[in-house]
C-alpha cells in the first residue's frame, strides 16, 4: 500500500481528524480504491472485535460486587490517605479473625468426626452378616442393632478422631461403601448419587489435601527483604495437586454435579499459582495468591464440602 | 457510606462486563482469569483510590489497573495457563444450539488468535479504541504514552490485522476450491 492517506484512513474512522482534514480525506476516497477498500477493511474489522461477546454471568457479577463492598467496609477507615495505617490493621486483624475461625471449624470437624466414628463400626458388622438378615422380611431388626451398640461404643471412642480422617482412607471410605448396593430396604433412604461413590471419595480427599496445601500457603513466613521464606513444600504439594484437580473437574462436569466442578474450577488457578511460583517468590507474588484465596472463600468451600461428601458417603 | 457504595456499584455495574471483555481479549481468551482480574481491579479501586480520584477517572483508573495485572500474569507461566483455561472453555456445557454455540466460538476464537499475533500495546490500544470507544488522549492516559504513539500503534495493529485476515481468507479459499 503506497498511498500516502493510509494511516488518516485510520484517524478518520476513529474520529481523530479536524473537520478540514476529514474531508480531504473522505474526497480522496472517493477518487482510491485501494483506500476504499482499506477504509472498507478496518471498518470491518472494528465490528469483529466490537462484537466480542464475553459471557459473565449475572450472578458472578453480583458476588464479585458483594465480596468488594463487604472487604471495602472490613477496611475502611474514617481519614483519607492512611491506606498504609489500614493495611497494617489488616494484617493484625485476620490472623485474630483466622485463629478463631479455625477454633470454630476444628470443633465443628471433631464434632462430625467423633459422630462418624461412632456410625462407622456398627454399619460394618451389620454389614458382614447382611445376606442372611436381608433375605428375611424382618425390615427393624438392623435398625434396632444398630441403635442397641451405639451407645454402648459412644464413650469409648473420642480419642479415634484422627485416625478416621488421615489418609489412607481407602479402607475408611470403602466401608462405609459398602451398605450402597441397597442390601436391605431401609438404607435405599440414602439420597441420591449421581457420580461414582470412588470418584466422591476422590474428591473427598482432594478437598481436604487443598485445604491443607491452601493453610499451609497462608502461613507462609514472609521475611523483612520482602521474600517469601521458603514455600518448596507448597509448590510441589500444588504441582502434584492440580492434575488430580483437573480429572476430577472433567470427572465431575461429565455426571453434571455443577458445584462441585465449579469448586474445581475456581480452585485450580490458584494451585497452578501456586505450582508456578519460583524458589524464592517475592511478597507481593505471595500476597496477591493469598488475597485470591481470601477473596474467593475457598478454604471454606473446600471444608465444607468435602464435609458434605464424607456426610453422604457415610449415609 | 451508602452513597459512595451506590455509585461504586453504578460504576460497577456499568464497566464490569466491558472490562471483562477487554481483559479476556488482552489475555487471549482466558475467561476466568479475566473475571478474577477485573474482580481484583475493582477491589484495588474500592480500597486505595475511591473516593480520591476527581470525577470521571476511575474509569481509566480501573483499565490502566487492569491492563497492568494482565502483563504480570502474561510474565507468569503464559502457555500452561492458556491451556488449563482453554480446557475449561471445553468444558463449559453449552446453552445455545451446537451449530450456535460453534460458529460463535469459532468466531471468537479467530478474533481471539488475531488479536494475540499484535504486540501487547498495539493490542491493548486498539481494544480500548474498538471496544471502549476511548479517545486517542484517553488511551494515551490509561497507557502512559503520547497520544500519537496511541495512533501510530492503533493503525499499526490495524494495518497487521487486516493483513493476516486477507491472508486466511485466500488460504480459506484456497483450500475450499
Amino acid at each position: 500500500m503506497s498511498c500516502n492517506f493510509t494511516e488518516k484512513i485510520s484517524s478518520l474512522i476513529d474520529g481523530e481528524l479536524e473537520p478540514r482534514e476529514a474531508r480531504e480525506v473522505e474526497r480522496h476516497l472517493l477518487s482510491c480504491a485501494e483506500c476504499e477498500q482499506l477504509h472498507t477493511d478496518f471498518l470491518n474489522l472494528r465490528s469483529e472485535i466490537a462484537s466480542f461477546d464475553t459471557s459473565t454471568q449475572p450472578i458472578v457479577q453480583n458476588r464479585a460486587l458483594k465480596k468488594i463492598l463487604s472487604s471495602g467496609r472490613r477496611a475502611a477507615t474514617p481519614g483519607p490517605g492512611l491506606s498504609r495505617a489500614r493495611g497494617l490493621q489488616w494484617s493484625w486483624g485476620t490472623p485474630a479473625v483466622a485463629f478463631a475461625t479455625l477454633l470454630i471449624v476444628a470443633a465443628i470437624i471433631g464434632l462430625v468426626l467423633y459422630n462418624r466414628s461412632n456410625k462407622q463400626e456398627p454399619i460394618a458388622k451389620i454389614n458382614a452378616p447382611s445376606p442372611a438378615p436381608t433375605a428375611t422380611p424382618e425390615p427393624t431388626k438392623p435398625e434396632e442393632q444398630k441403635e442397641s451398640e451405639t451407645p454402648k461404643r459412644a464413650p469409648a471412642n473420642p480419642s479415634k478422631k484422627a485416625p478416621v480422617r488421615e489418609p489412607k482412607p481407602g479402607e475408611q471410605f470403602a466401608v462405609v461403601r459398602v451398605p450402597e448396593p441397597a442390601a436391605s430396604p431401609e438404607v435405599v433412604s440414602a439420597p441420591e448419587r449421581v457420580r461414582s461413590a470412588d470418584a466422591e471419595t476422590l474428591t473427598a480427599m482432594h478437598f481436604e489435601k487443598s485445604e491443607t496445601l491452601l493453610r499451609a500457603f497462608r502461613n507462609v513466613r514472609l521475611n523483612s527483604r520482602g521474600t517469601a521464606a521458603e514455600v518448596a513444600y507448597e509448590r510441589k504439594r500444588a504441582q502434584q495437586l492440580v492434575y488430580q484437580n483437573m480429572i476430577l473437574r472433567r470427572e465431575a462436569d461429565a455426571a453434571g454435579d455443577v458445584q462441585i466442578a465449579s469448586l474445581l474450577e475456581s480452585l485450580e488457578p490458584i494451585l497452578l499459582d501456586i505450582a508456578n511460583l519460583p524458589d524464592k517468590p517475592n511478597a507481593a507474588a505471595v500476597r496477591v495468591i493469598r488475597e485470591r484465596v481470601e477473596r474467593k472463600n475457598i478454604v471454606a468451600l473446600l471444608q465444607v464440602n468435602s464435609m458434605v461428601l464424607a456426610r453422604a458417603l457415610d449415609d | 457510606m451508602a452513597s459512595e457504595d451506590d455509585e461504586f456499584t453504578m460504576l460497577f455495574q456499568d464497566f464490569y462486563p466491558s472490562l471483562c471483555r477487554f481483559l479476556e481479549c488482552l489475555l487471549g481468551g482466558r475467561a476466568p482469569l479475566a473475571q478474577d482480574l477485573a474482580q481484583e481491579s475493582f477491589l484495588q479501586l474500592h480500597r486505595t483510590a475511591w473516593g480520591t480520584l476527581p470525577a470521571g477517572e476511575a474509569r481509566f483508573w480501573l483499565y490502566r489497573v487492569a491492563r497492568n495485572l494482565a502483563i504480570n500474569e502474561f510474565r507468569k507461566s503464559n502457555t500452561r495457563y492458556r491451556l488449563f483455561d482453554r480446557v475449561v472453555e471445553a468444558m463449559r456445557p453449552a446453552s445455545r444450539t451446537p451449530e450456535q454455540e460453534y460458529e460463535t466460538r469459532e468466531r471468537k476464537q479467530l478474533v481471539l488468535e488475531m488479536l494475540h499475533t499484535l504486540p501487547e500495546d498495539q493490542r491493548t490500544a486498539l481494544l480500548l479504541r474498538e471496544q471502549e470507544q476511548l479517545s486517542y488522549r484517553e488511551i494515551g492516559e490509561v497507557m502512559n504514552v503520547s497520544e500519537s504513539k496511541v495512533k501510530v500503534d492503533i493503525f499499526r495493529a490495524r494495518a497487521s490485522l487486516r493483513e493476516r485476515w486477507s491472508k486466511r481468507a485466500k488460504t480459506v479459499g484456497a483450500s475450499a476450491s
